[in-house]
């Protein structure tokens, strides 16, 4: 009990942290908003000759209604910020590696895995209310949403929220440990969206590039996401994916408790912040 | 010259040593995944074919080929903004500007030296976007082979006029994330790469027109898939360099008061 209050108290003084180094800066608004929002356009603009062919509406469908292929595409863009701002967290806390402020939080007694997931949970509450603007500029603008219960919202969310919680604790451990963390970052950042049938839908993909985008829980989340606002789906119709991405978190949490275990022990022997 | 040479050199080395492979991966595989998301999408949803509002806007059915052109050239130019760009506040943040401000060397030199290896290591990077390209099965033609080459040069000259002004915006700023992606996907959206430009709301059309870039790619589309000959790609190509040379300028009146801003808030 005393345990989990201490852990408590170390995730919402790191998360604190983490909400007052980011939120109210430029940073937030322009990478929670204004970059997805012309990223969303691009996107949109540069598929439309696809969407607008002939025999592209027997292929699928929503392509043949602009509106509904945009909200499509939007709940992409949804999801993608939700897990890019967990991937851009994990970037940031290898900057504490370049300032020295990492040794302090390893020297303190704070629980690892606790701070990796603060860490990740910083950027919370700039996603509920990313959500919330989503929402009502959906329902206003595309008129396109179908959404079978009010409390689906709230599924939506956890599906968004837990998943990509894990997704961070698992990069930010990874990252610590790592020297050129930008090359982590582009690795990890672009074929995110490719695999996981951000822009396109999942059909589209080739197989291999299915198994691949199974790994990653955004694919799930976004499956989660389309088909609770778009395709009216309810909770018993979603559960297969709604395991599977329970399962999933559990299985990259394990993981970033491993890599931290594993990457202090050798940290302790060599002096090295490396994993290899 | 020296000094350029000496700049590009210098820059080639500290690259090879430290970091070989984050650049090349970094630039090959968002223009790779682009280029596939869009074959991808042309045989699964569209069948193999395009609407003919694409035609009418491009001039051309070849959708493939005219976004391998865009999104190479879209690549590259964010390459070059990457290296040219960024150039100085890399200085700034190594602690190294105010030697180089000190330095008995033009800025000019040296930013066309930055620029010479931006140009270089990118074009060889490049390259294996062409394996790519092959694998898919894509083929690009080219009505016009002088007008590809002067629509390249254009593309150079417009990001190097862009990036000196940006670059001095950087360290005035003490800031190069914000200021760079919004620029990328600002040129992204309006500058006429993957799609063209008549989707675009009319401000935003009357916006593009004053990019340097925008003038480039309708070069480089139009010697590509486009069809057109060198005569009729000369007013785009004029406009072009008008628009490079007033943005050069303004970035070259502008520098000295970043810099001064840049040292001023440093000490």
């Amino acid at each position: 009990m005393n345990q989990l209050r201490h852990a408590l108290r170390v995730f919402a003084a790191e998360t604190l942290k983490q909400h007052r180094r980011l939120f109210g800066q430029p940073l937030v608004v322009f990478s929670m908003l204004v970059w997805p929002v012309l990223q969303l356009a691009t996107t949109y603009y540069t598929l439309r000759p696809v969407a607008t062919a002939s025999r592209a509406a027997e292929n699928w469908p929503l392509a043949a209604d602009p509106e509904r292929l945009l909200a499509f595409l939007a709940t992409g863009t949804l999801a993608y910020a939700f897990f890019f701002s967990l991937v851009q967290s994990a970037w940031h806390l290898s900057f504490e590696r370049t300032t020295g402020t990492l040794e302090l939080l390893f020297l303190s007694p704070a629980g690892r895995l606790t701070l990796m997931i603060a860490n990740g949970a910083g950027a919370l509450l700039q996603n509920a209310w990313l959500l919330t603007c989503f929402t009502v500029a959906a329902l206003t603008g595309f008129g396109t949403l179908s959404v079978s219960a009010w409390w689906m919202y709230g599924i939506v969310l956890l599906a968004l929220l837990i998943p990509a919680v894990a997704w961070g604790a698992f990069l930010n451990s990874l990252l610590v440990f790592s020297r050129d963390s930008a090359f982590l970052y582009t690795i990890l950042d672009e074929p995110l969206w490719f695999v996981s049938g951000v822009r396109l839908p999942h059909f589209a993909l080739p197989a291999a590039v299915q198994v691949v985008g199974a790994v990653f829980p955004l694919t799930g989340s976004l499956l989660a996401v389309r088909g609770a606002l778009l395709e009216h789906r309810t909770v018993t119709e979603l559960a297969p994916t709604l395991l599977g991405l329970g399962a999933l978190s559990v299985l990259l949490l394990v993981a970033a408790a491993v890599i931290l275990r594993v990457g202090e022990a050798r940290a302790r022997q060599t002096g090295a912040l490396s994993l290899a | 010259m020296p000094i350029a040479w000496a700049t590009a050199w210098r820059t080639w080395q500290m690259t090879r040593r430290a970091y070989p492979w984050t650049y090349a991966v970094g630039t090959v595989l968002p223009a790779a995944l682009t280029i596939a998301l869009a074959y991808l999408g042309f045989h699964a949803i569209g069948g193999g074919a395009v609407g003919d509002d694409f035609a009418a806007g491009s001039g051309t059915t070849a959708y493939l080929a005219y976004i391998v052109v865009g999104t190479t050239a879209f690549h590259f130019a964010v390459r070059m903004i990457l290296w040219s760009a960024k150039a100085l506040i890399t200085e700034q943040r190594q602690g190294t500007l105010g030697a180089l401000l000190i330095a008995p060397a033009g800025r000019l030199p040296y930013l066309l030296g930055f620029t010479a290896f931006a140009v270089l290591s990118s074009v060889l990077e490049f390259l294996t976007l062409g394996l790519v390209v092959g694998v898919l099965g894509i083929t690009v033609p080219v009505s016009s082979v002088p007008g590809a080459l002067l629509g390249g040069l254009a593309l150079i000259g417009a990001v190097f006029a862009l990036s000196v002004g940006l670059g001095g915006l950087m360290i005035a700023a003490g800031e190069a994330h914000i200021s760079q992606n919004t620029a990328f996907i600002v040129l992204g959206l309006v500058g006429g790469f993957t799609f063209p430009r008549d989707y675009l709301p009319e401000p935003a059309r009357w916006f593009a027109e004053l990019l340097p870039t925008t003038s480039a790619m309708d070069v480089l589309h139009g010697s590509f898939t486009g069809g057109q000959t060198l005569p009729e790609l000369l007013p785009r190509l004029a406009v072009c360099a008008v628009l490079t040379c007033a943005y050069l300028l303004l970035g070259l009146a502008y520098l000295p008061r970043a810099e001064a801003r840049a040292v001023e808030r440093t000490y």
